[in-house]
């Protein structure tokens, strides 16, 4: 990746906050301290692509908006186990390749219809060793990418904007309610 | 609460000392301060007062810094707790890391454990069931262990007493079994549970599923109020401590109201070295404390000594309390002090799913868990291969399925709309386990804590008993789970170490006979009058009841014993 194009990036990643200037200004880019898992800023940046890819920004905030990539970035650092972790950096190391490959380009130049597009045909992939007989074990590269998936989708459906916006959690519930009928629920 | 000023022996003599702070040591302080004692409580941990010291209890999923998962660095430094069901981010700081107190597991023994004040009355499952004479007659009449030396009439009273001020929700089911209580209203059985219930009933005649009863407040009486507590709201975030005190803990009941009698000393930080016994006088004076911040070694003095320090801990003070008059531990003339250790089978599930009532859910949580199955094999007389039985624990909820499958907007979309699954149920086993010689704690020689005090050594193992009942329970879950229609039945049986099910019960058994047991029937080492244990180790069995319930009342009822017995100057 040029200095350009991670630049360009990088505003993306933060996008308008507040900290976009003094991160422009410095030649260390804003990473994310991370003390067990080696991801530099422009792998940071990738994954935070893939979590925008998975959770764009709509009508409604995307995975940036969230914060989320912050959180993944976090989660995959401290809660999992190196073994994951080790499969994490391969996998990311050959899903740059699989991009490259598939389009002569990085990920993060992609428009957002090619980035889903690659995501989407990682995912049929992975789906069918699964319905074959022997069960073949995954590889680094699907494993990096269930990875960073599983933990976008757990940031995202335990931020508070999911959970006072989209699906309402209660901390204070103060009822128990038996032979409920499904329809006075208002979201599943 | 009375500043300790250490230097004086005048403040270092009590009437009553309790060593411990949780379910039964909590009690203690009660009855003893109530009763106009002047109570010095002991606890190894550091102080959590109610409310003020649940740092978490109001905290959102999203505050939390990994919202709710435990670090791999957590995780991977703490083995044993990390087995634990409620050893998450919102409350480890609750539980005792293994590096901090190590043991010696002469045999694989999960040992869970909360040094704070309050103890683990914070973090239990808050299951309430009262014992009947099918489980005070067991060891007589199955020929194990020694013969209780009290029955079910000893403590109907006593457990009505605790019930009545720790609220206990529930339904007058009318089992001989399982005896009925002083109830608050029960939380109710769902759709499934209930028709699960019905069923049952019509195809088995003593097979009964029942809200399960528990120490929750579904509506406090003035009681309740009185102590500064309040209605169960349903969150089902007790382990982080309730705000509410809608929950039954030391720290949010026994512990405050001992405090307000003006006859509580409270002294976190205390390891209890040793009961001191008095040759000359012919009875325990005091304990010796190291104090587990400065480890300073202070004596302290009473007339009577509790001991509630949690099973496993009761049992390493008495092997460590030795004297000439007791060399090889505390009132242990028979050597039976330490053995017929006993535990709760919790090693086996079954799960399934149910079309039943589609249209249907549930609204809010309830904080009672589901259904109970009370003990129903060889409750009237032996009929199986195995001795004793279990209990079994049901529950039912309705599934949402989500489609977690591609990228992008309609991933979106498909998070935020669920489509309504079965209904999904399941049981786990709660066996009972045979005491043995065989299963005991014992002191290591040579290992010693920080604190200078000996490891304990944990020796307890499952039987065949144990697996021929496991047996039984899958099988019998399965037929009733089958004939309900349940499908995708699931059954599973994990090799889940002794102690996961933190009920650890037994080592200073009661008993008639001073040769083969460590207390009489109010719970007094036969050999030193003035001290009590009123804890788990008491236990001559352990049934597969949730042992809290008995405790409490067990201990109350010793209190009122040991206070009537200091007035006529017996001990």
């Amino acid at each position: 990746m040029n200095r350009r194009s991670l630049i360009k990036n990088l505003v993306w990643l933060i996008g308008a906050s507040a900290f976009a200037p003094s991160c422009l200004n410095s030649s260390n880019q804003k990473t994310i301290g991370l003390k067990n898992i080696a991801l530099e800023t422009d792998d940071q940046i990738l994954i935070s692509e893939i979590c925008e890819t998975l959770i764009p920004k709509t009508d409604t905030p995307g995975a940036k908006d969230l914060n989320l990539p912050e959180f993944v970035l976090k989660m995959l650092d401290e809660t999992l186990p190196k073994s994951d972790q080790k499969n994490i950096i391969l996998g990311l190391k050959d899903f740059k390749a699989f991009v490259l490959k598939k389009s002569g380009k990085s990920y993060t130049d992609l428009e957002p219809k090619e980035k889903e597009a690659i995501l989407l045909e990682l995912e049929t992939k992975r789906n069918k060793p699964a319905a074959a007989e022997k069960p073949i074990p995954e590889s680094p590269l699907s494993l990096f990418y269930s990875a960073i998936k599983s933990q976008t989708l757990f940031a995202y459906t335990t931020s508070q904007y999911f959970m006072t916006k989209v699906n309402i959690y209660e901390l204070v519930p103060g009822r128990y309610k038996v032979h409920f009928p499904i329809k006075n629920l208002k979201t599943v | 609460m009375a500043n300790l000023n250490i230097d004086s022996i005048k403040n270092r003599n009590f009437d009553a000392i309790v060593i411990g702070s949780g379910m039964s040591g909590g009690w203690s302080a009660k009855e003893l301060t109530e009763k106009g004692l002047k109570t010095l409580v002991l606890e190894r941990g550091r102080d959590v007062k109610h409310i003020k010291d649940y740092p978490t209890t109001n905290l959102y999923p999203w505050e939390f810094e990994h919202h709710g998962v435990l670090p791999q660095s957590v995780q991977e430094a703490n083995p044993i707790v990390n087995r634990c069901y409620a050893f998450h981010e919102d409350a480890a700081h609750f539980f005792v890391k293994d590096h901090e107190h190590p043991y010696i597991q002469d045999k694989p023994f999960d040992w869970i454990r909360g040094y704070q004040v309050g103890g683990k009355s914070l973090l239990w499952a808050r299951q309430t069931q009262r014992w009947s004479d099918f489980d005070f007659e067991g060891p007589a009449r199955d020929g194990f262990a020694v013969d209780w030396p009290i029955r079910y009439k000893d403590l109907a009273p006593w457990y009505s007493y605790v019930e009545k001020f720790a609220g206990i929700s529930g339904n007058k089911d009318g089992l001989a079994e399982l005896p009925d209580g002083e109830f608050l209203p029960a939380f109710p059985l769902n759709d499934v549970e209930d028709y699960f219930s019905r069923h049952v009933k019509s195809q088995y005649k003593n097979r009964h599923v029942i809200s399960a009863r528990c120490a929750h407040l579904s509506k406090p009486n003035p009681i309740h109020l009185e102590q500064g507590r309040g209605q169960c709201q349903n969150r089902n975030l007790c382990q982080r401590g309730c705000p509410f005190g809608g929950y039954f803990s030391a720290n949010s009941s026994t512990l405050p109201w001992a405090e307000k009698t003006g006859n509580l000393t409270l002294r976190p930080f205390s390891v209890v070295e040793s009961i001191l016994y008095d040759d000359q006088k012919g009875k325990a004076v005091g304990v010796r404390v190291v104090d587990s911040q400065t480890k300073e070694t202070i004596e302290y003095f009473a007339k009577v000594i509790f001991v509630n320090a949690a099973a496993v801990n009761t049992n390493l003070i008495l092997l460590n309390s030795k004297s000439k008059r007791f060399p090889n531990g505390f009132g242990n003339d028979s050597g039976v002090l330490g053995k017929y250790f006993a535990f709760h089978n919790y090693s086996a599930h079954i799960s399934a799913e149910y079309d039943g009532f589609p249209d249907f859910t549930t609204d809010g949580r309830n904080p009672a868990g589901g259904g109970y199955i009370p003990r129903f094999r060889n409750v009237f007389h032996q009929e199986m291969d195995f001795l004793r039985g279990y209990a079994s624990g049901f529950s039912a909820y309705r599934s949402v399925d989500h489609d977690y499958q591609g990228v992008g907007a309609s991933l979106k979309q498909n998070l935020a709309k669920g489509k309504w699954g079965p209904w999904k149920v399941g049981s786990h086993m709660m066996g009972e386990t045979i005491p043995k010689e065989t299963n005991f704690l014992s002191l290591d020689p040579n290992q010693k804590d920080a604190w200078g005090v000996p490891l304990i050594k944990i020796s307890v193992d499952y039987d065949n008993n144990d697996d021929l009942m496991k047996k039984d329970y899958l099988e019998q879950l399965s037929e009733m789970f089958t004939t309900a229609g349940f499908t995708n039945i699931q059954t599973s049986s994990n090799h889940q170490a002794p102690g996961l099910d933190i009920h650890e019960m037994g080592g200073a058994r009661m008993g008639n006979d001073p040769k083969t047991s460590i207390l009489n029937k109010w719970n007094q080492v036969h050999s030193a009058k003035n001290v009590f244990v009123t804890d788990g180790a008491c236990m001559t069995s352990v049934s597969c009841q949730n042992p809290s319930l008995t405790f409490m009342a067990i201990t109350a009822r010793a209190a009122d014993y040991a206070v009537s017995e200091l007035k006529k100057g017996n001990i």
